[in-house]
């Protein structure tokens, strides 16, 4: 442990001291890829590329490369890399490019004495390449016009079955291959539903001819398995409108590798900045930004990560973010700079004092400042001042509302599934957590683990909620690594690398979790339950009808010696910080929560093909977790510290195209609960909660809320209020980030124009407007109080004129309706609407 | 197979955070009343037919889950315990016979045809039957499904001020099975959730919460407060960078144009109509929503439903299980079927004489049938095996029966119908090809409706 800890810190001070350096670019070298190919196949097809790498980055094709083979009996390689082979042998191609040359080696395999097409390395992956066996084809649970394969080829038996056996063996015709319907289909010689999907001269459409002909081998008991893909160039740095080509490989376990380019599947993370030009690996630059181009083969997924900086305006060219203030040794700044200046953007100043300590204020502790907060700060003339009130409100006792709230989102405290005892209990356990900042790996290993009585020990409704291994096992992914793997219950992950097996697996390490007590229904009973970890109990995997050792995702299967509660050794597992997961999943949600968008988005979907905007930044979020064991105040800490979050959402012409790489400080609607507080706040009436309303829209009263609750002390979110479904709260069914909306819509603006919440709570008889029309000030000290409540700042000397004069019109009788007219104005701008 | 969203996926479980994300935009396109270049390019895909630009539905829901044996599939012939206390009549349709409860139903029968072979294998519990029958689907997996009236607006966007999905009188309410009920935009997301009137249009002080600024604050002060609030909004001029506080911002002009908007103002007014129509639809709530719905489809409003009743419980409903606090027989008779029987009858007159029928589907679904055989208490039970909805207008021809039950009411005997042919029907009449596809949850196709579901095609030949 301490050695790796020492290996990663390590890493971390290097790559802290390499990236601000980044001195002279270093001098571009010529590469020929793959650096290693054999072919099976006679004639034209295969293909190298020579690319120009910089600093271990490709920098774009080599164009004009005149490429040479050492042995053209063998091979002959034309202008563009494309490769012919003559017979069996090895031979060597070179390529000339400038004043370089390099080159690769490739062999032809002989066909006579190798094993022929294999089903599962090659046919199965022909079929995938031309959707036979996509969702809305022959991959349809129900198959396709009588002919049903399983989804990219999941279940290689069952789909050899369905080809050679089904329909009386019509789809295949050993003597006749040509004739199969299996090659007349698809070629649209035969009438077909989903058209022509191949070719008749195509390679593959020979490889199935050749297949049927050589018997329609069915999957080979002894084939090594695949070990994993690559693809070629992994990193590349291009401006708009280069071009680019993957090369895709497949590295079996027998050490044999093979190009299997065009039967890859690629995808672009983000069409704006990346457009395929091609379906085998063709790339085109069209946008700014960092992307990446996914490419699926056989159930795994490898990224080729793509950086395409913005054009230089003409203000800041050459100069970049240097001019702007950054923090010296923060991790965030570091590399958030750094990519800025890869990508050519420019960092707006930093926020003035009253914006910091409102969104300093909203974003720890889901409150605004108090006036005399406001006031204070701005007239403390000390220079740590921003550090301090960080540090004052991580000790906050509104931290920890607020934060135990946003966990409840993510561990669904909800009376739609828990008796309301029950769900105090959940969120008791829940907030003690927070209060005490217990490390996030201590945390969840504490839920995980979890078992006793649902009302003694508060963290076991976790298994309330959720009561089956498989929905404990979907549940536990999504909410702690991010991974939706719902998909795989039913067949491999379409486009992720989770397979049914791996699934069923996991699934099976929640089999012996069992309760005694109550069953479940939300409307009766006390809700005490017992949750145990029973001796026996296994899933079963419904499509094989056996029982899989359970196993970790990723990890190593669990020996049957084994006596342990599986469920430790899944948290083991689960928080070692070898697991790529769980440290970034946690390491998004909280960036989130400052920034409104993740470093991966959307925040809880972390799977493999979906990229980090700045895979750096992601890395130094993560560093930092290890490096203080999972302490979230601390990595909290330094995200807040840093420039990156303290700067102003002033829009530079240098950074006007950016949304994502956090040049700037983007404005987002405060989320439903805050804004609900926030308007108490502002107008001294707090909002009330008295019933809880199920799923199906039966009302209970509850008693746990007395007068002056927030509703981000709320337990639950079931409590019933109008307010906050319309803006958008989090309803806490399924864990997802996704379930909590800030979207702006019409009917809020009409409810808080003209809604109950906020005029009830500007006419009330005791509150902000009431104790201002007492105090007697003239109409300038007013306009400064109502500033200060609503927006946390002074009015400026504009606006304390544009009021002033409003108000002269004013006659007597109306003052206290220009008063609230006045609060209506600034709580219901966007000034007061949004983080900014 | 239509994929009009397809460009932006990269595949079938793709990237979902763009694709989520473009359709949220377009979700708050049609909620500003942008939604006219969004339909175009929805139509250019292949989603919506062209020449159904003026089609509307009101989906009529009749919560609690009516008897089809006691009204629309009477079996006279069958033992006491299943033919229940009520006798058949004749009607303007010589195919259709109807219950004696519901005479003036008959003296329309030549407009609207019945489907008696409806049945879905969901629970038979009333939530589950209203998001199967809502939607077309089941909801499993944690996917909530939208509403056909999510769908329409999402495809169709706007005609005018008033948004296009509206609900009257209110949401429903419980059902006592604790599950969703259907009535939201689903994974379409909360922009596609239905604008819900969430007030009774029969009383007399009738209005539409949040439409209008509260009494105390007139014209005057409406005015000042926009002028107050312009100054402020001056400020950040960082904002028209961002987003979503640029939508923000349409929001409030859509909201202070709506507010202002004459034509919402008139389409919510029922007392512009004369009180002879307002009579002849039944001064009750059920009546009244009839009548507004009508007025809200003039107004451009796409797609109405209207909850017969907000939830089975201490209210007269069709859940006639014949005990407390359920229905009786007889309450449905005297106190459910005249109110229904009246405000029916009045719409579809009513549209059929403002030329309106042709361009407007009323749908009538319920979440159930009931049982065939009479229970102790003189009532009937939860059935789902076999049920009878009707249609009305929007292409359909009037006067026929789709489907026939067994002898006792029990299954589809002929022509079995499930409940994604229903809202396929729903979407043949509003012109959306129900093969097209939404993104939903992960970036996962989700066809209009389920493979396999096909409208009621009989229904408009």
């Amino acid at each position: 442990m301490n050695g790796f800890l020492r290996a990663v810190f390590l890493g971390l001070a290097w790559w802290l001291g390499a990236v601000p350096v980044r001195a002279a670019e270093p001098r571009e070298e010529l590469r020929v890829v793959p650096d290693r190919l054999e072919l099976r196949e006679r004639g034209p097809g295969s293909r190298v590329t020579a690319l120009r790498f910089s600093g271990g980055i490709c920098v774009g094709m080599a164009e004009g490369v005149r490429f040479e083979s050492s042995d053209p009996r063998v091979l002959e390689v034309g202008p563009d890399g494309e490769l012919r082979s003559r017979s069996p042998g090895e031979c060597r191609v070179r390529a000339y490019w400038n004043q370089e040359s390099a080159e690769t080696v490739v062999r032809v395999l002989d066909t006579e004495s190798d094993a022929g097409w294999s089903f599962v390395r090659h046919v199965l992956p022909v079929l995938s390449k031309a959707n036979c066996n996509g969702g809305g084809c022959h991959g349809a649970v129900a198959g396709k016009g009588g002919f049903r394969l399983s989804l990219s080829g999941y279940d290689p038996a069952a789909d050899h079955l369905s080809i050679t056996r089904e329909a009386l063996g019509r789809r295949i015709e050993c003597g006749d291959p040509l004739r199969s319907l299996l090659l007349t289909k698809p070629t649209a010689a035969a009438p077909h539903k989903g058209g022509r999907r191949l070719d008749t001269g195509s390679r593959d459409y020979r490889l199935l001819a050749e297949w049927i002909a050589g018997g329609a081998e069915g999957p080979r008991a002894a084939e090594a398995a695949l070990e994993r893909i690559e693809v070629i160039p992994s990193r590349w740095r291009l401006p708009k409108g280069g071009r680019a080509r993957l090369l895709v490989q497949a590295h079996y376990a027998d050490g044999r590798v093979e190009d299997v380019t065009r039967w890859a599947k690629f995808a672009s993370t983000d069409e704006s900045l990346l457009r395929l030009s091609d379906s085998v690996g063709g790339v085109e630059v069209v946008g700014y930004g960092e992307g990446a181009v996914t490419a699926w083969f056989s159930s795994r997924i490898v990224m080729s990560r793509v950086q395409s900086p913005f054009p230089a305006a003409a203000a800041v060219a050459g100069d970049g973010p240097s001019k702007t203030p950054w923090r010296a040794g923060n991790p965030v700044d570091e590399s958030v700079r750094a990519q800025l200046k890869d990508l050519r953007l420019e960092a707006s100043p930093l926020c003035d004092d009253a914006t910091f300590l409102r969104r300093i204020h909203l974003d720890l502790t889901g409150l605004p400042p108090t006036p005399e907060q406001v006031l204070a700060f701005l007239q403390d003339p000390s220079a740590g001042k921003r550090d301090a009130v960080i540090d004052r409100l991580l000790g906050s006792s509104e931290y920890t509302d607020y934060w135990a709230y946003r966990w409840s989102d993510v561990f669904l405290v909800n009376s739609a599934y828990l008796r309301p005892e029950a769900v105090k209990r959940y969120y008791q356990w829940l907030r003690g957590e927070v209060e005490r900042n217990t490390p996030w790996d201590q945390l969840v290993r504490n839920v995980l683990t979890a078992r006793g009585g649902s009302l003694e020990e508060g963290a076991t409704n976790f298994f309330a909620v959720h009561q089956e291994p498989e929905s404990m096992a979907e549940n536990v992914s999504q909410a702690f690594m991010g991974l939706s793997i719902n998909c795989a219950k039913c067949h491999n992950h379409p486009l992720e690398k989770w397979t049914n097996d791996q699934y069923y697996a996991f699934a099976n390490l929640f089999a012996r979790v069992r309760a005694k007590g109550w069953g479940g229904d939300v409307r009766s009973g006390d809700g005490k339950r017992t949750l145990y970890n029973a001796p026996m109990g296994e899933v079963l995997q419904p499509r094989t009808g056996r029982v899989l050792p359970a196993a970790p995702l990723d990890g190593a299967p669990v020996t049957p010696e084994e006596t342990r509660d599986r469920r430790e050794i899944l948290a083991d597992w689960m928080t070692a910080p070898s697991n790529p997961y769980f440290t970034r999943t946690i390491a998004n949600r909280i960036w989130a929560a400052f920034f409104g968008v993740g470093v991966v988005n959307a925040v809880d979907d972390l799977r493999l093909s979906n990229p980090a905007t700045n895979e750096a930044l992601m890395e130094a979020l993560c560093a930092h977790l290890v490096k203080h064991r999972y302490d979230l105040k601390e990595l909290m800490r330094m995200i807040v510290q840093s420039a990156t979050y303290q700067r102003s959402s002033e829009v530079l012409p240098a950074n006007r195209a950016d949304g994502r790489y956090f040049s700037r400080y983007y404005p987002r609607r405060l989320m439903a609960e805050v804004l609900c507080d926030a308007i108490g706040a502002a107008t001294g009436v707090p909002e009330e909660f008295s019933q809880v309303q199920l799923e199906d829209g039966e009302l209970r009263k509850t008693e746990f809320y007395p007068k002056g609750t927030r509703a981000l002390q709320l337990y639950d979110s079931a409590v019933r209020s109008y307010f906050l479904r319309t803006f958008g709260r989090n309803a806490r069914a399924i864990t997802c980030d996704c379930e909590r909306s800030n979207q702006p819509s019409v009917v809020q603006a009409l409810h808080l124009s003209n809604g109950s919440t906020l005029n009830g709570k500007l006419g009330a008889k005791e509150g902000a407007v009431s104790a201002l029309m007492e105090s007697a000030q003239d109409w300038s000290r007013m306009v400064e109080s109502v500033f200060l409540r609503c927006l946390s700042r002074l009015p400026t000397d504009a606006e304390r004129a544009s009021y002033e004069a409003l108000f002269k019109e004013v006659p007597e009788p109306e003052r206290r309706s220009a008063l609230e007219d006045l609060f209506w104005a600034l709580l219901t701008s966007r000034e007061f609407l949004f983080q900014h | 197979m239509l994929d009009f969203l397809s460009e932006h996926s990269g595949g079938l479980c793709g990237p979902s955070h763009l694709k989520r994300r473009e359709f949220l935009q377009v979700g708050v396109l049609s909620a500003l009343g942008l939604s006219l270049p969004q339909m175009m390019e929805a139509k250019s895909k292949g989603a919506v037919r062209p020449g159904y630009e003026d089609r509307a539905c009101i989906l009529i829901f009749n919560l609690g889950g009516p008897s089809q044996l006691d009204l629309w599939d009477m079996k006279p012939d069958a033992p006491a315990e299943v033919r229940g206390p009520f006798r058949p009549i004749a009607t303007k349709s010589p195919e259709i016979q109807i219950s004696e409860v519901l005479p003036m139903h008959a003296k329309i029968a030549d407009q609207f045809s019945l489907v008696r072979s409806c049945h879905h294998d969901g629970a038979a519990v009333h939530d589950a039957g209203w998001q199967i029958m809502q939607t077309g689907r089941r909801f499993t997996g944690g996917v909530q499904t939208p509403h056909m009236g999510s769908v329409a607006g999402y495809l169709l966007g706007t005609r005018g001020d008033l948004p296009p999905f509206v609900v009257l009188p209110e949401l429903m309410g419980r059902g006592g099975g604790n599950l969703p009920n259907g009535q939201a935009g689903g994974f379409l997301g909360k922009a596609h959730d239905p604008f819900a009137l969430m007030a009774d249009p029969s009383k007399p002080n009738f209005k539409v919460p949040d439409l209008l600024p509260p009494d105390q604050v007139g014209a005057v002060r409406m005015e000042r407060r926009q002028r107050m609030r312009e100054v402020v909004e001056k400020a950040l001029s960082q904002f028209e960078e961002s987003e979503d506080a640029r939508l923000m911002d349409e929001h409030f002009h859509s909201a202070f144009r709506l507010m202002s908007s004459e034509q919402a103002r008139r389409a919510f007014d029922l007392s512009q109509e004369p009180d002879s129509v307002r009579d002849r639809y039944g001064r009750n709530r059920f009546g009244q929503c009839c009548l507004l719905a009508r007025r809200l489809i003039e107004n451009g409003v796409r797609f109405v439903t209207l909850n017969t009743f907000l939830t089975v419980f201490g209210e007269t409903t069709w859940d006639i299980h014949g005990s407390k606090p359920f229905t009786s027989i007889d309450g449905m008779k005297n106190v459910v079927c005249p109110m229904y029987d009246q405000a029916y009858s009045a719409l579809i007159e009513d549209l059929a004489q403002r030329g309106m029928l042709a361009n407007t589907m009323v749908a009538a679904l319920s979440e159930f049938g009931r049982t065939p055989k009479v229970n102790p208490a003189g009532g009937r039970d939860h059935w789902p095996g076999c049920f009878t909805v009707s249609f009305a207008g929007g292409g359909v021809k009037g006067g026929r029966v789709i489907g026939k039950s067994d002898p006792i009411g029990g299954f589809p005997a002929e022509r079995p119908v499930v409940p994604g042919d229903l809202v396929a029907t729903v979407f043949q009449s509003l012109g959306l090809e129900h093969e097209s596809h939404l993104v939903g949850p992960g970036g996962r196709p989700y066809p209009l409706v389920d493979f396999g579901c096909q409208p009621i095609r009989e229904l408009f030949i």
